[in-house]
């Protein structure tokens, strides 16, 4: 889609979806498949897996048939006309015996051994294959999610919070990882739980249904747990993060706290809520404890009624020993299943709501068009800049721009002033196309702003936005902000010249020092310099610049003021301005009100003609001194 | 680890016997468990001797299990209600620590720092308690009881099994050991990864303003490729665990399917007695695997443990030992003697032998660069540091010798960072007494003009502040905390550059109300800016913690030192003030 075939004009979106939180998420098949799709390319090892998963189940059944087909049954008791199917590990084992020359009996032990040492070896290469297939598609998910979010435009960053959107590439990725690390455990529960139905059931139907009745018992004790808890597990966590969030802003304040003496008041509020959150506590636990027993006890009392029921058929000779003691060797594998996914069904709901955020994001197609056949921009620009008859809204119903039109000439120095609210920073926003307009032009040497790829665009404009941001790295990655052009060399160069030089060469490891993330071991000044240097070291045709206002000492604001004579220096520059200094150095300046331009000309002219300018001059600075 | 762990005993004393009797009934749990085995053989028994009649046996399982289940039960509540009790008892005791600390306190340690301690150290304690006793416990008693009862069925097989056991041990505790440096990696590079979105997605505007996407993601790309690792790493660990742990337990069941089928053969052991045995060694064999974990689980806590008490044992930072002999209201008059103060030992003092004197009634404004020692005399005053013996005096009394409660009431400070609690903001505005009338909030609000941003709005002084409520700006958060001061009516008042956010206009205003409020009460004031200081009765500047000007704005111009020099700057050009706000009122 083109600019001019899809017009920016502002879509009417629902941006609180990023803020609501999505709970109550059902199972949401439709939300799997999409999943899936990110481990398709890795279907070759999750399709090894599913195999081995097969396999490692069938010898863990086999074991207790060792136990008590082979040895019991066979050896022990001699029985020939057992009904029970030992999946021919009688034969196997005889066999054994006679080519190793062996007692039956050793032969036995050795097989039981063999079968642990396989089942061990496929166990872990069906969770390994499993566990690296959904690694690798989880870790290009994040990876697509985080491209996704990183190319939105300034428009979405405007209405979201950056800390709802981040979680979605950490905790709600996350916890798709609990989410099918879970599922992976339960393939690995009720694999073997099938096997072992399928030969209770040719041993005895009756019992095994009789056993299987423990299920839904078993199943439904265990959802209403689990709902009853969830509630109260809110309850422990909202009183938990409360407690937590009193005592961290006690300690913010502290000095406020000391110098009102409320030290007292404030450790009671805090007993309050410590108390109340051992409420929960000890609510929950009683709950809990009362459920932990009873999937035991239910395997346990299982135990009692295989005894009880194959008395009377073991008698009969209806089954044999080693046949009921087959049935108590797997009422763990019948029973623990449900135990697990008990365990599972709230990492199974969380991570359906992770998912459908994610995939909220993910769908989430706000973005500047790019033109269908973008211009190619000279090597260098002369820097004209044209606006003509812009308009321009957020939100259709707050009209921003209104009909705004002037020039800038190559290399002119243009200060733009005017009340808050005037529509200064949506100019410059605009001449960086970070929103779209359709509503009039803007022309960069004559081409209209959208042809041009916004990528090119920006590569000849230098920003120096209000909200300026360090990234974590040194001094020089901050300055060169990984251009390969840009090197040691010229960002010494560009830093001498706006004078960061003389601060950075003072770290403990200059230009080498690592600056935190929010450049808290940098002034206010000094990270405005910075900003100097990496938009200087760049060399951008064209240069905007949204004057810092916050309050800095008097030297630093010498040293930036003449940083700034520099950089604008045969370069076209347009600023935002809150010092005299700088208007006053402006070759023209333009007055915005109310999104209009209402003057336009030097500082001299606009004095002399008494308007708007005139006025807020008068007002600032005539009394200063 | 174990005298970092006998420090516990203080706040474990109180429960001592829920903790008991929780120990004790686990043993007793253990009892009933070993109690199904045997009726298991008796009915395995019976079938074989061709003996139907199972109610013995049936009667005997079903008793077991439902007295183990009471008494179980019974046991987990009373020691996770320990664990409970002795975390609540930490939080309180660490809170009621860390409101007594102060300035070198805050030197030493973050915020950050001491929330983890909150969270989760205080929760590795509970675990310790709720979970690494519980199963310690059991351990130790499905071992006893579990080898007791197989002795009694038959000694030799018994002994037999004794060699693997301590292998599956020390494997447990070697592979907890990798899974805990693994799950530590894990972590990192998961809040890494974490770090990494949140920065890059602050910076989003400048990364696509220098067209940075690409190169970005290609970072990203890297930072989630190593998470990934660190977690097959992880998984590898935990799958080698599942595998190696049943494997090392299987030398027993092969051991009593050889020796103990042999037994049977030779008719010196029940084939209901072997069936028993199976089990016996499952329930022995069950708590081993989570050996590692316990040893884990204590290793951690010690380490908590340690952590915990180095605050909870800390005592208060600025002593509160009055003399009795001070009189009960301040009247105003300040004299600082020959102040000298270092933060530290061995490095710069940040006051060097200041002396200043404030009378009653005076208003002095303190001038300075960053790092000149301004804030730190203004703290002394107050005590917010430990003030030397003899240095500060107010009303002719040594500040050391006021109550703490009495001194910081009446000499009023608002510090430099306007902080807001995330409350009301009424509340906030009368922080130090909740009880105060509306009118008498109104009357602040208004002084520091504050009144009309408050109406503009709906919930007015029920307005929460802060991240859960409304965003103030740094101008108006500056007004709040200035109304907090201003609220108290203290016969000393001490703002610390309080105006920096405001603009000159609003200044003005608020200075003339301090000006008409405050006539003959004490005003000492911190400020960079010259139209600020030039109304107080007295202006001094500081420079590396000494006092090198002091004067009236015109004695000080007539000197052309410091001072003359700030206001030729500050009168010549660059004008910290912000043309918007000027242009707004417009």
């Amino acid at each position: 889609m083109t600019a001019a075939s899809q017009p920016g004009a502002p879509e009417r979106r629902n941006y609180s979806m990023f803020d609501a939180e999505i709970s109550g998420a059902v199972l949401n098949l439709a939300l799997l498949r999409r999943l899936l799709k990110w481990l398709r390319p890795y279907r070759v090892t999750f399709g090894i897996s599913a195999v081995l998963v097969l396999l490692a189940s069938t010898l863990q059944v086999l074991m207790p048939i060792i136990i008590s087909l082979v040895v019991i049954d066979h050896l022990i008791r001699g029985e020939t006309d057992s009904l029970a199917p030992d999946l021919g590990m009688v034969e196997l084992t005889e066999w054994l015996a006679d080519i190793l020359a062996l007692h039956p009996l050793m032969a036995a032990c050795l097989l039981y051994a063999g079968l642990q040492i396989a089942w061990a070896a496929a166990g872990h290469a069906h969770r390994m294959t499993l566990i690296s297939s959904v690694i690798n598609g989880l870790r290009d998910l994040r990876l697509d999610l985080f491209r996704h979010l990183e190319t939105r435009p300034s428009s979405f960053y405007d209405r979201v919070a950056v800390g709802r959107v981040m979680t979605r590439v950490t905790n709600d990725i996350e916890a798709l990882y609990e989410l099918l690390r879970g599922l992976g455990s339960l393939i690995g529960e009720f694999m073997p739980f099938f096997v072992a139905l399928a030969i209770m059931l040719a041993i005895d139907v009756e019992l095994t249904l009789l056993l299987l009745l423990a299920l839904p018992v078993m199943g439904s004790v265990t959802f209403y747990f689990r709902r009853a808890t969830r509630r109260l597990f809110r309850m422990v966590r909202m009183s938990l993060s409360a407690l937590n969030q009193n005592m961290q802003e006690n300690l913010a304040g502290l000095q406020v706290v000391q110098l009102s003496e409320r030290q007292q008041y404030n450790l009671d509020r805090y007993t309050k809520i410590n108390e109340e959150n051992r409420g929960h506590e000890l609510r929950t636990t009683r709950f809990e404890t009362l459920y932990g027993a009873f999937n035991d006890s239910m395997a346990h009392l299982a135990l009692g009624v295989i005894i009880w029921y194959a008395g009377g058929a073991a008698v009969q000779e209806e089954m044999t020993l080693g046949a009921v003691i087959l049935f108590t060797r797997f009422i763990d594998m019948l029973f623990h299943p449900i135990v697990v996914l008990g365990e599972q069904t709230n990492i199974l709901f969380r991570a359906m709501a992770s998912g459908e955020r994610i995939f909220q994001a993910l769908d989430w197609d706000e973005k500047i068009h790019e033109p269908a056949d973008p211009v190619t921009l000279p090597p260098r620009l002369q820097g004209e800049v044209t606006f003509r008859h812009l308009n321009f809204a957020y939100d259709p119903d707050v009209q921003i721009l209104h009909d705004v039109s002037f020039e800038i000439g190559a290399g002119e120095k243009l200060a733009i002033v005017g009340p808050t609210g005037s529509g200064k920073s949506t100019l410059i926003r605009l001449l960086g196309r970070f929103y779209e307009f359709d509503d009039g032009q803007i022309f960069l040497d004559g081409i209209d702003l959208n042809r041009i790829h916004t990528r090119d665009l920006r590569q000849r404009i230098g920003v120096v936005l209000q909200d300026f941001h360090i990234f974590s790295g040194t001094v020089f990655d901050n300055i060169a902000l990984g251009d390969p052009r840009i090197t040691r060399e010229r960002a010494e160069e560009a830093a001498r010249r706006v004078n960061a030089h003389g601060f950075i060469s003072d770290l403990p490891r200059g230009y080498d020092t690592e600056l935190s993330e929010r450049g808290q071991n940098l002034s206010q000044g000094q990270r405005q310099l910075l900003a100097f240097a990496r938009v200087l070291a760049a060399d951008p045709e064209i240069l905007v610049l949204d004057e810092a206002t916050a309050s800095i000492d008097t030297e630093t604001e010498l040293l930036i003021q003449d940083a700034l004579r520099k950089l604008t220096a045969g370069r076209t520059s347009i600023i935002i301005a809150h010092r005299l200094q700088t208007i006053q150095e402006a070759d023209r300046v333009l007055v915005l009100q109310g999104g209009r331009v209402v003057e336009l000309g030097t500082h001299e002219e606009l004095i002399a003609s008494e308007g708007l300018y005139h006025t807020l001059h008068s007002l600032q600075f005539q009394d200063e001194g | 680890m174990i005298r970092s762990l006998i420090r516990l005993k203080s706040f474990l004393a109180p429960y001592r016997l829920r903790l008991g009797a929780g120990v004790g009934a686990f043993g007793i749990a253990r009892f009933f468990e070993a109690m199904v085995p045997i009726f298991v053989a008796i009915g395995i028994d019976r079938m074989s001797a061709g003996n139907a009649d199972m109610t013995t046996p049936l009667l005997g399982i079903a008793g077991a299990v439902i007295g183990r289940y009471v008494v179980v039960t019974y046991a987990r509540y009373s020691v996770r209600c320990v664990g409970q009790h002795v975390a609540f008892d930490l939080r309180q005791a660490l809170y009621e620590s860390l409101q007594q600390q102060g300035v070198r306190f805050f030197t030493r340690y973050t915020i950050g720092d001491m929330m983890t301690r909150a969270v989760a150290d205080i929760g590795l304690i509970q675990r310790l308690i709720a979970m690494g006793t519980i199963l310690m416990v059991i351990l130790v008693y499905a071992t006893l009881v579990g080898f007791g009862f197989m002795l009694y069925l038959s000694p030799s097989l018994t002994l037999l099994l004794l060699p693997p056991l301590p292998l599956v041990f020390f494997y447990a505790s070697w592979s907890a050991r990798q899974m805990g440096v693994a799950s530590r990696d894990v972590q990192n590079r998961l809040s890494d990864l974490g770090a990494h979105a949140q920065e890059n997605l602050s910076g989003i505007r400048t990364i696509q303003a220098m067209v940075q996407e690409e190169n970005e993601i290609r970072r990203f790309g890297r930072t989630n490729q190593q998470y990934a690792n660190a977690f097959y790493r992880q998984s590898q660990i935990n799958s080698l665990m599942a595998a190696w742990m049943p494997s090392l337990a299987a030398i027993c069941s092969v051991t009593i399917l050889g020796y103990g089928g042999y037994l049977v053969l030779d008719g010196a052991m029940t084939v209901g007695e072997l069936v028993a045995f199976f089990m016996y060694v499952n329930m022995v064999v069950q708590p081993f695997r989570v050996a590692g974990f316990i040893v884990n689980l204590f290793q951690r806590a010690a380490v908590a443990s340690d952590r915990l008490f180095e605050v909870i044992t800390l005592s208060p930072e600025i002593a509160d030992d009055p003399s009795g002999t001070t009189p009960a209201t301040i009247r105003g008059d300040v004299e600082i003697r020959h102040l000298t103060f270092a933060y530290d030992e061995g490095i710069r003092p940040a006051l060097d032998d200041v002396s200043l004197t404030v009378a009653r009634g005076e208003s002095v404004t303190i001038m300075g660069r960053v790092g000149s020692g301004k804030t730190t005399l203004l703290k002394q005053l107050v005590r917010l540091l430990d003030t030397p013996p003899g240095a500060v005096l107010i009303d002719g009394h040594d500040v050391r010798d006021y109550p703490l409660a009495q001194l910081r009431s009446q000499v009023a400070m608002v510090p430099q960072d306007a902080f807001l609690f995330g409350e009301p903001l009424g509340d906030n505005l009368t922080y130090d007494d909740p009880g105060r009338a509306v009118e008498k909030i109104w009357e602040a609000a208004t002084s520091a003009d504050l009144k009309e941003t408050i109406e503009e709005f709906p919930e007015q002084l029920d307005t929460i502040v802060g991240e859960r409520g409304v965003t103030l700006s740094g101008g108006q958060k500056q007004r709040a905390t200035l109304a907090r001061g201003l609220i108290r009516g203290a016969p000393v008042l001490i703002l610390d550059d309080c105006f920096s956010s405001v603009d000159t206009e609003t200044e003005e205003h608020i200075l003339r109300e301090l000006r008409r409020l405050r006539r003959r009460q004490t005003t000492i004031l911190v400020s960079h800016r010259v139209s600020t200081a030039r109304h107080s009765d007295r202006i001094v500047v500081m420079d590396a913690g000494r006092i090198v000007e002091s004067g009236t704005h015109e004695e000080l111009l007539a000197r052309a030192g410091q001072y003359a020099e700030l206001e030729r700057i500050q009168r010549e050009g660059a004008v910290d003030t912000d043309y918007d706000l000027i242009g707004a009122t417009t």
